[in-house]
C-alpha cells in the first residue's frame, strides 16, 4: 500500500460527501518501520504545527550571535538565546543561513520573512501573501479525519496575529485567550474518545442536513459574481463543509486515546502584552492544546507567540520589544544590543514553555511532542535592520520517528523554502517542491530526514 | 431636471402585505423593469469592455460584503427583538485605504468564524422559537395538524426570510427552506424543531451573513444600476448601520428609490430618525481606528489609571461627542478640532482631572477657556489609541493625524534605514530623542509629515493625562508645521481647522465607505464638487451625507472582474421575473 492509495481514497471522501468513517489502509511508510501504536492497535498519527514568534533572534554584523551554534550536526553547542529549551535539545533541529530571495520583491518589513516560509515567495505588500500557507495543504493531507482540520491560537489576545491563509488576503482568526481555547476544544461538541456509554446524538444528522441544504445553494450563488467574490464564497462553503464534517465525525464512534485526560475548565485570564503575561498564557494554552492533540481533537496547528511587530514588552518599561530592537544601539565592547538580546531570551522562554507542555503527555513510548513536528520561525534574521538573511529556523519534536531530531544545519543563503517543504514532508504532506522563482525549491534537507527504522522515537 | 417617470398601474406593482407583495410583480415579465422608463438618470452606461464582460445578462452581483459586527447585532435586534442575547467573537476586520468598509471587500468567512456563527444561529432560533419568550414569533401553534403547521411555516419562512435577506426569497430558497423544515419535522407532532432548524439555516446562509449588491440592466439599454432592494440595504446600513425597514423595503418594491423624489423622501426619512445616531457611531468608529479598542493595553505600572472601564469610556466619549456636536449641536465639522466642550462619565473626570459635575452617567463638559483640552485629538481615545504601552509617540499620533483626518498615505519606512542615528537617551524629553528624524535626510522626507504635530501634542501622556515635564524636564510643545509655526494641542487644533485637506478627507471618506471600495482617481472632480457643496452648507455632516446619498453616481456599478462564466440563461437574482415569485 502507498501513500498515493491512501491520499486519494481520503481525497475521494471528501470531494463525494461527508462520510469519514473508511477503512483507511495503514500506513507501513509511516508506521510500519518505527511508527507508534497504542495498546489498543489504533496508529498514533503524526502532528504538525507551526510556532511563530516576532523580531528574530541576535546575530549581529558585528559576528555576535547569541544564537546560531558554532557546532553543526548532533549534539550542538547551546547558545544564549537557546538556553529555554536546553532541556529537550536532543528533539529539537536548529536551522541556520536560510534566508529569503526577494526576486526584486520589497523587504516588506516584518512580513517578507513569515510570508515567504509560508507561502513559498516574497509577498509584495503587508498583509498578503501570494498564495495559502502551507499549513493548510498540510491541515488537507492529514487533519481531514479530525474534528479540527486545524486550529489558530495566539497568547496576546490580538485576533489578527495569525497568518494562515487560504486566499493569500483572508487570514484565520486564531483563540486569543485560554478560555476561547478551552471552549473550542472541549466545550460543546466535545466528545471524549474514552467514554464507554458513548451513543451518537440523533439530533446531529437533522442539524447536518441543515448544513448539506445551505450548500447546496454553492452554485445558484456562484453563477453570477466576479473573481473576487468567487474566492471569497468558496472560502465560506469551504467552511461549510468543514463543520459538516466536524457533525460527522460526532456521529461516529471516537478512536479510544489512552493519553486523553479531559482538563478542568479555566478562568478568563488578563488582557495584557508583556512578555509575563503572554508567557503565562502560552503554557495554559499549550497546555491545551497537547491535550487537544492527545485527544484527536486536531492534528495540525499554528501557534503565534507575539506577532512580527512584536510590541510586547517588560512590565513597567516605556519602550516595546520592537522598539528597543531599532532604538538600543549596538554594544562596542560586547558585540550585541544586550536589552535585545535579553528580550530575545524572554519571548524565547515562550517557546521553552511550549515545547515543555507538549513532551509533558506521554503516549506510546513517547510524547505528544515526539509524535509531533513544530516548525518554528520568526518575521526576520537581525531585527534592528531588518533582515531577511539568516532567519532562525527550528524543527522540534520527532514526527513519529521521521524527524532526525538534535542537529544543527547550516547552509549559506539557502532559501527558506526548502526547510517549508521539508517540513512538509516530515509531517506527511508530501509536496515534491514548494516556492516559486528563486526560492522554488524540491530538494529537501536530508540531514534530518529519515530513510528507515533507524530513528526510533 | 428631468424626473423618471413611474407608471403607477402596472400589473402587480401594488405593495399588497408590503414585503411579500414582492412576488406578485414578477409576474409582469418583462414589465418588472418598466418601472423604469424615460431616462436613464439613476442609471451608469457601462464602457464597451464591461459590457462584452456582462454580456446578456439582465443582473449580475457587484460586490459581496460581510455584515459588520454592529450590523449583524443590529439586524437582530431589529427582527427579532433586543431581548435576544447575541453572545459570539466575531471575526476581525481587515483594513485597507484607511477604511475597514473598503478592507471589509476582501473578507470571506473562515471555519472558526463559521463555527461562531453557527452557533449563533443556533442560539438564536433557540431563543427565538422558544415558548418561554414574551413575544411569540411563530405565527401558529407548533402542535397544530402537520399541514396547518407547514403552510406557517411558509409563511413564517416567506417574512422572517425577507427581513434576513433584506429582499423578498426566490422561489428556490423557499422551497430549500421548507425542506429543512420537513426533515425535521419528519414523524413529529411537535414542530418546534422543525422552525428552529429552518430559522437556523436562514441565518447561516450567506444571503444573510453577506450583502449581495445586484446590479440590474435599466429597461434594454446599456446601462446598469444596484436594483432597488440594494440601494435599500446600502442606505439604510449607511444611516442606520442597519437592515432596511418595512418601509424602505416597500419602497424598493413599489419602484420608489429608482426616482430621484423618492429616494430624496427615503433618504430625509432616515436622517430624521434618531437611528440616524448609530450610522454617525459606525461611520466614526471606522474612520478613527476603533477596532483597536479591543487589544488596547496600557502598562499598568506606568499608568495606574489605565482599565478596561477607561478604555471602553473613552471610546463612547468620542463617538457621544460627534454625535452631539455634527448631529444634535448641527455643528461645523471642522470644530471638533477646536470646541472645548465634550461628554464625559465619571471614570474620565478622572483621567481629566477634572470634578464630575453630574448625577447622570453621562453629562456635556466644557473645559476652561486657557486648558489645552480642545477637540478629539486631545481626547482620551486618540491620545491612547495612538501610543506606545509605556509612553507616548509623536510619530504614531503624527501618522495617525495624517492618514485618519488628511488622506494623507505615509510609506512605510525603508527595509534597510539605519537606526543608529536615532539616540538611545533615556532622559529628557522625547524631542531630543527624535532628532535624527528631523536632521537624517531620508528620515525626515516622511517624518516631516508626522513628527512636529505629534510632539505638539506631547503634553498628554499615553493615556491622554495632562503633563508639563517628562522625565523632570519641561515638554517643547511648539511646532513648525509645513512653515507654519503652532503651540500645543491648541495650535494643532487651529491648524487642522484651516486646512482644506481635512475637508475633502472626510468626503472622499464618506463615499468610499458607502460603496464599499476605494476612491477612483476619475472621480476627483465629482468629489471636488460635493467637497464645495460641504462647504456651501457650513460643513454640516447630515448635508454631506444626505447630497453623497442623493446622488445617481452613488449607486453605480463597476464590474467586477472576472465575471463568472453562466451557467444559465436565467438570471439568478430575485429581481429577474424567471425566478422571482411562484
Amino acid at each position: 500500500m502507498t501513500r498515493f492509495n491512501r491520499r486519494s481514497l481520503l481525497k475521494g471522501a471528501l470531494t463525494g460527501g461527508t462520510s469519514v468513517c473508511l477503512g483507511l489502509p495503514l500506513l507501513d511508510q509511516w508506521m510500519g518501520a518505527h511508527g507508534e501504536t497504542l495498546s489498543g492497535g489504533q496508529p498514533i498519527p503524526t502532528r504538525f504545527g507551526t510556532y511563530f514568534w516576532g523580531l528574530g533572534l541576535t546575530d549581529t554584523p558585528a559576528g555576535g550571535s547569541r544564537w546560531v551554534p558554532t557546532k553543526t550536526g548532533y549534539d550542538y553547542d547551546m547558545m544564549p538565546e537557546l538556553e529555554s529549551f536546553r532541556a529537550l535539545k536532543d528533539k529539537v533541529s536548529v536551522f541556520s543561513g536560510f534566508r529569503v530571495i526577494g526576486d526584486g520583491k520589497p523587504n516588506v518589513v516584518h512580513w517578507s520573512g513569515h510570508a515567504s516560509i509560508l507561502a513559498g515567495g516574497a509577498p509584495d505588500r503587508t498583509g498578503e501573501m501570494i498564495g495559502p500557507s502551507f499549513d493548510n495543504k498540510v491541515a488537507d493531507a492529514i487533519g481531514a479525519t479530525t474534528r479540527f482540520r486545524k486550529l489558530d491560537i495566539t497568547p496576546t489576545g490580538d485576533p489578527k496575529a495569525n497568518y494562515s491563509t487560504r486566499t493569500g488576503s483572508a487570514f484565520a482568526t486564531p483563540e486569543t485567550t485560554p478560555l476561547a481555547l478551552y471552549t473550542r476544544l472541549f466545550g460543546e461538541g466535545f466528545q471524549d474518545p474514552n467514554d464507554p456509554n458513548w451513543a451518537p446524538d440523533a439530533n446531529i444528522m437533522l442539524r447536518k442536513s441543515v448544513l448539506s441544504a445551505v450548500g447546496e445553494q454553492r452554485r445558484a450563488l456562484m453563477a453570477d459574481v466576479g473573481r473576487n467574490d468567487q474566492i471569497k464564497l468558496d472560502q465560506y462553503f469551504t467552511s461549510l463543509r468543514e463543520i459538516e464534517n466536524q457533525l460527522a465525525i460526532q456521529l461516529e464512534r471516537p478512536a479510544a486515546a489512552e493519553a486523553c485526560v479531559i482538563p478542568e475548565e479555566i478562568a478568563e485570564s488578563k488582557k495584557s502584552i508583556t512578555i509575563d503575561v503572554v508567557n503565562k498564557n502560552t503554557r495554559i494554552m499549550a497546555k491545551l492544546l497537547a491535550m487537544g492533540l492527545a485527544c484527536n481533537q486536531t492534528r495540525v496547528f499554528n501557534f503565534v507567540h507575539t506577532p512580527g511587530t512584536s510590541t510586547t514588552y517588560i512590565a513597567g518599561e516605556p519602550k516595546t520589544y520592537h522598539q528597543i530592537t531599532h532604538d538600543e544601539p549596538t554594544d562596542a565592547e560586547l558585540g550585541y544590543q544586550p536589552e535585545t538580546s535579553k528580550l530575545a531570551g524572554l519571548v524565547m522562554e515562550g517557546f521553552g514553555i511550549f515545547l515543555e507542555e507538549l513532551n509533558a503527555i506521554e503516549e506510546g513510548n513517547g510524547t505528544v511532542l515526539d509524535n509531533s513536528l513544530v516548525m518554528a520561525f520568526s518575521d526576520t534574521g537581525y531585527a534592528k535592520i531588518h533582515s531577511l538573511e539568516n532567519i532562525p529556523v527550528f524543527f522540534a519534536g520527532k514526527a513519529g520517528g521521521r524527524h532526525k531530531a538534535g542537529q544543527h544545519v547550516r547552509m549559506e543563503g539557502e532559501p527558506v523554502s526548502r526547510l517549508s517543504l521539508t517540513a512538509m514532508e516530515l509531517a506527511g504532506a508530501s509536496a515534491g517542491e514548494f516556492g516559486v522563482g528563486a526560492m522554488k525549491s524540491s530538494k529537501l534537507i536530508e540531514e534530518v530526514v529519515s530513510q528507515g527504522g533507524d530513528n526510533a522515537i | 431636471m428631468l424626473r423618471r417617470l413611474i407608471i403607477p398601474g402596472l400589473a402587480g406593482f401594488a405593495a399588497i402585505g408590503g414585503l411579500l407583495s414582492y412576488t406578485a410583480f414578477a409576474e409582469g415579465g418583462k414589465s418588472s423593469s418598466a418601472i423604469v422608463v424615460a431616462s436613464n438618470e439613476l442609471a451608469t452606461v457601462l464602457a464597451p469592455e464591461e459590457l462584452e464582460q456582462v454580456g446578456e445578462r439582465e443582473s449580475f452581483i457587484s460586490a459581496y460584503r460581510r455584515l459588520t459586527e454592529s450590523q449583524y447585532r443590529h439586524a437582530i435586534a431589529d427582527i427579532f427583538g433586543d431581548d435576544i442575547k447575541v453572545e459570539a467573537r466575531f471575526e476581525p476586520e481587515r483594513r485597507e485605504e484607511g477604511l475597514q468598509a473598503v478592507g471589509n471587500a476582501q473578507l470571506s468567512v473562515t471555519t472558526s468564524g463559521l463555527e461562531q456563527y453557527y452557533s449563533l444561529a443556533r442560539s438564536i432560533s433557540r431563543q427565538v422559537v422558544s415558548a418561554e419568550r414574551e413575544t411569540d414569533y411563530l405565527p401558529c401553534d407548533v402542535t397544530s395538524s402537520k399541514d396547518a403547521a407547514r403552510k406557517c411555516a411558509d409563511e413564517f419562512v416567506q417574512e422572517i426570510g425577507g427581513k434576513l435577506y433584506r429582499r423578498p426569497l426566490t422561489k428556490a430558497e423557499r422551497t430549500l427552506t421548507l425542506t429543512i423544515w420537513d426533515a425535521s419535522a419528519e414523524g413529529k407532532d411537535d414542530y418546534t424543531q422543525a422552525f428552529e432548524h429552518a430559522l437556523t439555516s436562514l441565518l447561516i446562509s450567506p444571503e444573510f451573513l453577506f450583502r449581495t449588491e445586484v446590479a440590474e440592466r435599466v429597461d434594454d439599454s446599456d446601462a446598469f444600476q444596484l436594483d432597488a432592494y440594494s440601494k435599500a440595504s446600502r442606505l439604510a446600513f449607511y444611516l442606520w448601520d442597519s437592515p432596511p425597514d418595512a418601509e424602505l423595503l416597500e419602497a424598493a418594491a413599489r419602484g420608489d428609490l429608482n426616482t430621484l423624489d423618492g429616494l430624496s423622501v427615503q433618504v430625509e426619512r432616515l436622517l430624521d430618525s434618531p437611528r440616524f445616531d448609530l450610522g454617525v457611531r459606525a461611520f466614526f468608529t471606522d474612520m478613527l481606528h476603533f477596532e483597536s479598542f479591543e487589544t488596547l493595553t496600557k502598562d499598568t505600572m506606568t499608568y495606574p489609571k489605565f482599565s478596561q472601564a477607561v478604555a471602553d469610556s473613552a471610546r463612547e466619549e468620542t463617538l457621544r461627542f460627534l454625535i452631539q456636536h455634527l448631529v444634535d449641536d448641527e455643528g461645523d465639522y471642522r470644530d471638533i478640532f477646536t470646541t472645548k466642550k465634550t461628554v464625559l462619565n465619571r471614570t474620565l473626570a478622572a483621567v481629566y482631572n477634572v470634578p464630575y459635575p453630574s448625577r447622570e452617567e453621562w453629562t456635556t463638559y466644557e473645559f476652561d477657556e486657557d486648558t489645552e483640552r480642545s477637540g478629539i485629538l486631545t481626547q482620551v481615545s486618540f491620545a491612547a489609541l495612538f501610543s506606545h504601552p509605556g509612553s507616548s509617540s509623536p510619530t504614531l499620533r503624527g501618522k495617525h493625524l495624517q492618514e485618519i483626518f488628511q488622506c494623507t498615505k505615509i510609506p512605510d519606512p525603508p527595509a534597510d534605514v539605519d537606526f543608529s542615528k536615532v539616540q538611545a537617551i533615556e532622559e529628557g524629553t522625547v524631542r531630543e530623542r527624535l532628532d535624527a528624524h528631523r536632521t537624517d535626510p531620508t528620515c525626515a522626507s516622511c517624518h516631516i509629515l508626522m513628527d512636529p504635530a505629534g510632539l505638539a501634542l506631547e503634553n498628554f501622556d499615553s493615556l491622554g493625562q495632562f503633563r508639563t515635564l517628562e522625565n523632570g524636564d519641561p515638554i517643547d510643545v511648539s511646532a513648525d508645521i509645513f512653515g507654519q509655526e503652532y503651540s500645543g494641542a491648541t495650535g494643532v487644533g487651529e491648524y487642522m481647522k484651516s486646512n482644506p485637506q481635512v475637508v475633502s478627507c472626510v468626503v472622499q471618506k464618506a463615499y468610499a465607505y458607502g460603496k464599499g471600495r476605494k476612491n477612483d482617481y476619475r472621480e476627483g472632480q465629482f468629489l471636488n464638487s460635493k467637497t464645495e457643496e460641504f462647504a456651501d452648507a457650513g460643513y454640516q455632516l447630515k448635508d454631506l451625507f444626505r447630497s453623497l446619498l442623493t446622488d445617481p453616481k452613488f449607486y453605480e456599478v463597476e464590474v467586477p472582474e472576472g465575471l463568472s462564466a453562466r451557467t444559465d440563461s436565467a438570471s439568478l437574482t430575485t429581481k429577474a421575473p424567471a425566478s422571482g415569485g411562484n
